[in-house]
């Protein structure tokens, strides 16, 4: 009896469980296609619309923080070296002839860039996670006073200008330059920069300023990008040239060369519309040095070498006799010690095409590089005492700062700040994101393409043949978590299957990274945070008006005249809040001549503002473009019932995520 | 008895005696027409064409910036006229968005120069070139007509509404008839004036925005009548307006119609036409403001007036420069030129207190005055 009833049970059961579940998947399905307007759409999994909340994110969560140095500034009389702490939110000083640190002042805000006055009374802060320069007295470290400047400030410069005192502010966010008078601290002008305004530099005793924009721009995605060296005469905040570095971008340092008259910035020479296989030939990315002279030519040389690069250049300091540069390289931890004195006797007798062709000669380097100098890990922003006799390195992923003799190039000792956070898995996925080992004969790393994670504004040739082009825009990895799939075929599950073997045949073209490594690698990457778009004082503010009718317009259902909006057309269907994607492939008519088929990955819309160019191949240079150029048939978002206004509101809108 | 008077009438009585004896010593205003004349006089034409190095005939607009150098629109490009005195053409192929030219405006606070277009507007900071159009940004229309550039946004006037940008916000701010008065988007000029933006709107007068507070006002032909000024001095003189220029509390309206000149301070206005008044043409192609004086490019040369006097200049039928002198109460003074205009057809005036420039449909013209440059009666307020 209890046998019948139990089979009597399972029998009746198990049909009723499995139309349950079969009911159940085609009701899912049906639901599926029914909100996403996608009658074409298979099984996925629920949470591509019901994602789970920000804060629940990797980079939502506290994480440890590290004596990370930034930019260093030395007292005038060499004995006192301040080093700005922007993870930690302090202000470090330090005995020169100890190397111990005698004190820290709290800074609240990142404080990235420092500038002494002439005195040394004033310690000037450009405090970049809160888009202030902060005013210390460095008798007590004191905090005086603050003011407002553009988004996340990088760098800042004393000068003394015909007009009296002024300092000059990087705005990296907000490509602007800001001019401001020390006492009382106020901005008096804000001057247009190039992209990315990263580091600055005074010359021919305060009467200009070069200013490094870290990123190159381009007219067109087949056009050949360049970065822009702004030159401004710092009294009235005119600017004076705007010179261009062709096919070069990463600008992140730069100095003047006293004595020459020059300016030199660090730079990498970028051929970005060269198949990626070229990796191997080292013909994708040099790194190297861009002279400008005082005459406006510039002249760019590479750092590298034959079979050696030096990756990610960045902190520049020339020597007070103008005879010697050093140069930080990231990705390589190693500085370079260059030779002016040769390059200037190069310089007088060269022509115009060696000129031009020396950036491209793998063996011309080691003309004037006189030594490589090891040093910990990632070597960022670097200083030089008065007297030119000490070298200070920023060590910026070993929390330390490395002192070298000059004149031995032997190194002195190391003003400890930190304990380097071994222990912290993110940090030592970020020691992988900026080692340049992992890639063929040290080319790069993902720092040189990904500058703090975000974009660099170009678009790569990722054809796998070497023959054809396949430009695909580069994303950010602010703010990724939680957006897989990856690449724009959407064909990549995880960071780790994203960096793993395949990106090592493809970009690498050496072995893969190590899993162990691939693991902290992906870690660090999910816990970089969206890149912040509007200024800090705006951050969590009401929308404006222009803002809030760009939002109803993104979450319209319906046009003005009560007719519906396809679903699948709706922005917030495959933009879907909180992270902006459903994480889906979607056709929105972008197929392109070589694109082998329609259909890219949602990209998710967190930090859009400052990612352009858009679309999978970068063609769009601006948000506008996206619907005044290459719109179809209403395919990327019914648009086309939208006035220019209306345009304009939903682009305030997107800038806003 | 005594007679006491209150303090307070004793105060009363001792203002009125300050007030009549201050009335009795305090001159009479001179009237109009007496004095000398505050106008300067151009004494001589130096002409430059395409023999000289410009790219075109005819030229479109003119600017000189705050380094001296003079800038020139056409429609075959930008032109400097460098300190040698030559001239270095800048077209498309440098990135200037179109050939055709039709303004130019500096940034007082940058030196970068904005042009706007009939394909985009501009800037030029740096010796480089960077084009916004409607399509890359948030400016309102390809053709833009007009802009100017005051307290840190650029205002662009074109075909389809007005569109302010934010320079350091970087944001763009549109406005058309859905959004503030105008009764059409089609604007052809924008002038700042004191704490507001004058825009000279098509068949929709003057409108004047105030972009602190947000609002918006009108100014429109009373009479509403295109051909006639019905009532003279009453508002602009028609709601067609070709241009509009402001200094020193005064606004100026030019249109095919006439001049009308709107004095901030008073709230008055005074209007002219041709042949009732010493307006040489209502057919006004743009005014320029400097000081007092409005400047009115015609299609038969150029008035230049500071509201009772005017001085003429024009191109007689044997091609002979005529300069004609209009003072109050005063006979009109005219004199034949050794030098002339190259052409009546005036598109646009650049003045200061040396020098006049002309832009003609015949080339570039450089007027240099008689009177001192350093004459209080140039640069004084109204």
């Amino acid at each position: 009896m209890k046998l019948k009833r139990s089979l009597f049970v399972a029998m009746t059961a198990a049909p009723a469980l499995m139309a349950v579940v079969l009911g159940g998947g085609y009701g899912l399905r049906a639901h599926q296609r029914i909100k996403s307007g996608r009658p074409d759409l298979g099984f996925v999994s629920c949470n591509h619309c019901h994602q789970k909340s920000l804060a629940k994110l990797p980079w939502a969560q506290l994480r440890p923080h590290h004596d990370s140095p930034g930019g260093m500034v030395l007292s005038p009389d060499g004995k006192r070296l301040f080093i700005a702490l922007d993870d930690k939110d302090e202000v470090a000083e330090a005995d020169v002839a100890t190397l111990a640190v005698l004190r820290r002042a709290k800074v609240p805000g990142g404080p990235f860039g420092l500038a002494l006055d002439g005195s040394g009374e004033r310690l000037f802060v450009a405090c970049s996670h809160v888009d202030q320069v902060a005013v210390l007295d460095t008798h007590d470290l004191a905090e005086k006073g603050r003011v407002i400047v553009g988004v996340r400030p990088t760098d800042i410069a004393f000068c003394q200008t015909r007009d009296g005192e002024h300092l000059v502010v990087t705005n990296s966010g907000s490509d602007d330059i800001s001019v401001l008078t020390p006492s009382p601290l106020a901005e008096v002008a804000r001057i247009s920069g190039g992209r990315e305004p990263y580091a600055v530099t005074v010359t021919d005793g305060g009467r200009r300023v070069y200013v490094a924009n870290r990123m190159a721009v381009h007219d067109g995605v087949l056009a050949t990008p360049a970065s822009e060296v702004t030159v401004l005469d710092p009294a009235n905040g005119h600017i004076v040239d705007r010179l261009a570095l062709d096919s070069a971008h990463m600008a992140e340092g730069i100095t003047a060369v006293p004595k020459k008259g020059w300016v030199l910035n660090s730079m990498i020479r970028v051929r970005n519309l060269v198949p990626i296989t070229q990796v191997k030939d080292g013909w994708v990315m040099t790194s190297g040095l861009a002279i400008s002279q005082a005459d406006g030519a510039v002249t760019q040389v590479p750092l590298d070498e034959a079979n050696a690069y030096f990756s990610d250049p960045s902190g520049v300091v020339a020597s007070p006799d103008g005879r010697r540069a050093f140069v930080a390289s990231g990705g390589s931890d190693v500085v370079t010690v260059v030779d002016l004195d040769w390059l200037e006797s190069w310089l007088a007798r060269a022509s115009a095409a060696e000129r031009g062709d020396a950036i491209l000669d793998m063996a011309f380097s080691y003309h004037y590089v006189l030594a490589r100098i090891p040093t910990g890990c990632n070597p960022k922003h670097l200083a030089l005492s008065p007297d030119g006799s000490r070298l200070f390195v920023a060590e910026r992923l070993d929390d330390g700062v490395l002192v070298v003799d000059s004149a031995s190039l032997k190194p002195l000792g190391r003003i400890v700040l930190g304990d380097g956070g071994r222990d912290d898995p993110i940090r030592q996925g970020e020691r992988v994101f900026t080692r340049a080992r992992y890639t063929f004969q040290g080319g790069f790393d993902c720092r040189s393409c990904h500058a703090d994670g975000h974009v660099d504004g170009l678009s790569y040739d990722f054809d796998g043949s070497g023959v054809g082009d396949n430009l695909l825009d580069n994303r950010s990895l602010c703010g990724v978590a939680g957006t897989e799939p990856f690449k724009w075929n959407g064909k990549n599950p995880t960071l780790q299957y994203q960096d793993g073997p395949r990106f090592a045949r493809v970009l690498m073209r050496t072995d893969p990274i190590p899993d162990p490594q691939l693991d902290e690698l992906a870690t660090f990457i999910l816990h970089l945070p969206p890149t912040r778009t509007v200024p800090w004082d705006q951050v969590g503010k009401p929308l404006t008006p222009a803002q809030q009718r760009g939002r109803d317009l993104f979450f319209a259902t319906k046009r003005p005249n009560g007719t519906p909006i396809p679903r699948s057309r709706q922005c917030q269907v495959c933009h879907r809040p909180p992270l902006y994607t459903n994480r889906l492939i979607a056709s929105v008519g972008t197929q392109g001549p070589r694109d082998p088929k329609e259909g890219f990955d949602t990209p998710h819309l967190i930090g859009v503002g400052a990612s352009a160019p858009y679309l999978h191949d970068g063609r769009a240079r601006t948000l506008e473009e996206i619907w005044t150029v290459y719109q179809v048939n209403d395919l990327h978002g019914v648009s086309s019932y939208w006035t220019k206004l209306q345009l304009n509101d939903m682009v305030e809108y997107l800038k806003t995520l | 008895m005594k007679t006491h008077r209150s303090p307070r009438f004793a105060i009363i009585l001792g203002l009125a005696s300050a007030l009549s004896h201050a009335q009795g010593n305090t001159p009479p205003a001179p009237a109009p027409g007496s004095g000398p004349l505050t106008i300067p006089v151009i004494s001589r034409f130096e002409n430059f064409g395409e023999k000289d190095g410009l790219p075109s005939h005819k030229v479109h607009c003119l600017l000189k910036a705050s380094d001296g150098r003079l800038w020139i629109g056409t429609p075959n490009g930008l032109c400097v006229r460098q300190d040698n005195g030559t001239f270095r053409r800048f077209g498309t192929e440098d990135g200037l968005s179109h050939l055709t030219v039709l303004s130019i405006a500096e940034d007082p606070a940058t030196g970068d120069l904005w042009i706007a277009t009939l394909q985009g507007l501009t800037r030029l900071s740096g010796g480089k070139f960077t084009a916004f159009t409607q399509t890359n940004s948030g400016l309102p229309n390809n053709v833009v007509y007009g802009v100017a550039v005051a307290e840190g946004t650029v205002w662009a006037a074109t075909a389809a509404g007005t569109g302010a940008y934010d320079l350091k916000a970087k944001a763009w701010k549109p406005y058309d008839q859905t959004n503030s008065v105008m009764n059409e988007p089609w604007c052809y000029a924008v002038a700042p004036g004191k704490g507001v933006i004058y825009l000279g709107v098509w068949a929709g007068g003057v409108v004047e925005h105030d972009p602190h507070t947000g609002s918006f006002k009108a100014y429109r032909d009373p009479d509403g009548e295109f051909h006639i000024a019905f009532a003279a001095d009453s508002g602009p003189i028609v709601d067609v307006t070709s241009w509009v220029a402001y200094d020193q509390g005064i606004l100026w309206q030019a249109s095919y119609f006439g001049l009308a000149r709107y004095n901030t301070n008073s709230a008055t206005w005074r209007t002219w036409v041709q042949d009732k008044t010493p307006l040489l043409s209502n057919f006004i192609n743009t005014i320029f403001a400097h000081g007092r004086l409005g400047w009115a490019a015609t299609d038969r040369g150029v008035s230049v007036t500071d509201g009772d006097n005017w001085v003429n200049y024009l191109v007689d039928k044997d091609g002979h420069g005529v300069v004609q002198i209009y003072r109050p109460g005063k006979p009109t003074e005219t004199r034949t030129m050794a030098t002339a205009l190259p052409d009546g057809f005036i598109m646009a005036v650049w003045a200061d207190d040396h020098e006049a420039w002309f832009a003609t449909s015949n080339g570039l013209s450089h007027g240099v005055f008689t009177l001192p440059a350093d004459s209080p009666a140039l640069t004084s307020n109204p």
